[in-house]
């Protein structure tokens, strides 16, 4: 079994976001790094899969900068295989629809695959298709947004569980499909050290602009960065939430609550 | 490419046309129609749906395309996308939208890719370039940004809206119907759907919620958490919960709001025995109110808040739940 794991290197989730002096991006000087933790449910359930197989290969793919090899080390250290890191420095800002193909182009050289996971979506730009692009591209069936993952015992199928609004769906999809990844699917395990050691071991593969063929791709080498992008950020900004921090303090039970009751009627009016 | 505007109809398992398909008639109709001289569309896929289209009239839709199919009758990504793809190339409209829900998350990707077009994900503003490009303005960074984003080239250009942020308002037209019939080959559709399992809840969705209640880890166990449920159930509101009571095995992570739960924007959201984390306010900072219920006075919720309360819950709850009973039955 191959299992791609689709990661992606996002601001740890307590980062003070500032936006930069461009005035559309975010200022990363002091950032902390981390692998989307969308994606850590994605390399975990791969992992787990493999384990319990007791055979298989487990391939990360990412593309970005330089830093984003400390995400791909990390998977490797909690147990996938090798990696592939698309990398440079000008893929920032490239729009979703480009970034897929570029991943699914390099997935199409691994020679076969039966499992693609990602994450539902990353927690920094959070554009939420980047994995059902790929799909897309593959040709291959998703299923999005899974609790449950079961394959079926000739390795053929795989039944996922999901929430919608107002319940739960179960589907089922032939293999090859992608699957992108939820919360309660499991608990990501911490690399542990020899698993730190044994990262540093690992192969990572470096697939630089020049490699990619962006013709046959059905792209333009602007594509491959802000230029060529469907859609462009023209401003972040930090929301200004005025709240009216009003807190009653010491005050008995039953008058605090009189008390909120009377200013949600009268003065914020929502009951 | 012409200048129509579709707005696709998100529908409930039981056929229903869910709210957010009104909230994006109404902003539609409102900020671009007019902007872009173009005809305000309604969508409907699905199987004896034809009998909705009057629906999405009373919100505004002069048109609306319908691809009524025995095969679109499960969701499933396959038959969804080829539906809605093929309706695209053949009419060409200018915006594509529908609600960030399950389904229109999974299927709006499919199609952007399919079509080539730009896509932006659960924009909780909507506008037009002075070229008439699309614009949107959606979170980034869980809640700590908010991005303007204008759409370049590429056509149509698609979005999906959050749910609860613009304002439903009805503008009766009486809508011209067409049935497009779309020929999808059944072995396209790889996905089968084994078990649709509902949930019984007489509680509003929390997604769509005008008032949400929520408890934190304070809660100290599940049981408790019928504190929650009635105060909900008194203003008919829908019951969350903070990642720790979820991760504490006090209620299921359907009811998680949040970063790594759900995004929620109610015009009311009450916060009990929730410290306040950056990973909560995520998922509802965009709540027009927010009241927190904490006995820490120096718990972090109280600098994110409108109205708080310093108490011990189990005293508070009670007799809050009891004041808005009073209130409401006044009425
Ligand atoms: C990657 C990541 C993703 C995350 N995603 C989410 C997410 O989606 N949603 C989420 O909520 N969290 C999320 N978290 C967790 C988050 O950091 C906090 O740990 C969590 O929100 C805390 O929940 P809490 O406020 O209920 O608990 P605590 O922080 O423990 O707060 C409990 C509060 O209850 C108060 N309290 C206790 N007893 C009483 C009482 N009797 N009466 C009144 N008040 C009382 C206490 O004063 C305290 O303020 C995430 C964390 C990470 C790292
Ligand atoms: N540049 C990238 N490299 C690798 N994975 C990515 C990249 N961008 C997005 N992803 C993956 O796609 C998933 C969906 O993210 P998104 O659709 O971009 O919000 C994420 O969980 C990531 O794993």
């Amino acid at each position: 079994m191959k299992i791609v794991v689709i990661v992606r290197q996002t601001p740890d989730t307590e980062a003070k976001i500032k936006v930069a002096s461009s005035g559309n991006s975010i200022d990363i000087e002091g950032i902390k790094w981390i692998v989307s933790p969308y994606d850590e449910f994605a390399i975990e359930e791969a992992i787990k899969i493999k384990e319990k197989l007791g055979t298989g290969e487990v391939i990360l793919i990412t593309m970005g900068p330089a830093r984003c090899v400390e995400a791909l080390r990390t998977g490797l250290a909690m147990g996938a295989d090798s990696a592939i890191h698309i990398k440079d420095e000008s893929f920032a800002f490239t729009d979703p629809y480009a970034i897929a193909k570029v991943i699914g182009q390099e997935i199409r050289g691994l020679g076969g695959f039966d499992l693609i996971l990602t994450g539902k979506k990353m927690i920094d730009e959070e554009t939420g298709q980047v994995g059902i692009h790929v799909a897309e591209d593959l040709g291959i069936s998703h299923i999005a947004i899974v609790t449950k993952v079961e394959l079926s015992s000739d390795k053929k199928k795989v039944t996922c569980q999901k929430e919608i609004e107002g319940g739960q769906v179960v589907a089922e999809v032939p293999l090859p499909a992608l699957l992108t990844c939820e919360k309660g699917l499991n608990e990501p395990r911490y690399a542990s050290l020899p698993g730190i050691m044994k990262a540093k071991k690992k192969p990572v593969k470096e697939v630089t602009p020049d490699n990619i063929n962006v013709e046959t791709l059905g792209l333009t080498k602007e594509a491959l960065g802000q230029a060529g992008a469907r859609f462009k950020v023209t401003k972040l900004e930090v929301p200004q939430v005025q709240r009216k921090l009003k807190v009653i303090k010491e005050a008995e039970v039953p008058e605090a609550a009189k008390e909120l009751v009377k200013l949600l009627r009268e003065e914020a009016k929502v009951i | 490419m012409s200048n129509e505007i579709w707005v696709v109809a998100d529908l409930t398992i039981d056929g229903k046309v869910r709210k957010a398909t009104f909230e994006g008639l109404s902003e539609a109709r409102r900020k671009l129609a007019v902007k872009l001289g173009g005809q305000l569309c309604g969508v409907l896929l699905g199987s004896g749906v034809s009998g909705l289209a009057s629906e999405l009239g009373k919100y505004g839709a002069e048109k609306v395309y319908v691809i009524d199919n025995e095969l679109l009758k499960d969701y499933t990504p396959e038959g969804y996308s080829i539906a809605l793809s093929e309706l695209i190339k053949k009419h060409e409209p200018h915006i594509v939208i529908t609600g960030n829900t399950s389904i229109g998350q999974d299927y709006f990707p499919r199609v952007a890719a399919r079509v080539g077009a730009g896509l932006t994900l659960d924009a909780i503003d909507l506008d037009l370039t002075d070229d008439k490009r699309l614009k949107v303005r959606r979170y980034m960074y869980s809640a700590k940004s908010i991005a303007t984003v204008e759409f370049l080239d590429h056509k149509p250009m698609m979005t999906t809206i959050r749910p609860n942020v613009f304002k439903p308002e009805e503008a009766s037209k009486n809508p011209e119907v067409i049935n497009e019939s779309i020929d999808i080959k059944p072995e396209r559709i790889l996905t089968k759907t084994v078990e649709v399992k509902r949930k019984e809840s007489t509680r509003p969705e929390l997604t769509e919620a005008d008032r949400i209640v929520s408890g934190g880890r304070g809660m100290a166990s599940g049981d408790n958490f019928y504190l929650i449920f009635d105060l909900a159930d008194a203003i008919g509101a829908a019951a969350g919960a903070s990642r720790a009571a979820v991760d504490s095995g006090f209620v299921p992570y359907e009811m998680q709001v949040g970063q790594t739960g759900k995004v929620v924007s109610p015009t009311l959201y009450i916060a009990i025995a929730i410290s306040g984390s950056v990973q909560h306010y995520a998922g509802m900072g965009s709540s027009r109110v927010i009241v927190a219920i904490n006995k820490d006075q120096d718990a972090p919720i109280f600098q994110k808040c409108d109205y708080g309360i310093v108490a011990d819950l189990f005293q508070l709850v009670p007799a809050l739940t009891e004041e808005f009973k009073k209130l409401l039955a006044q009425q």
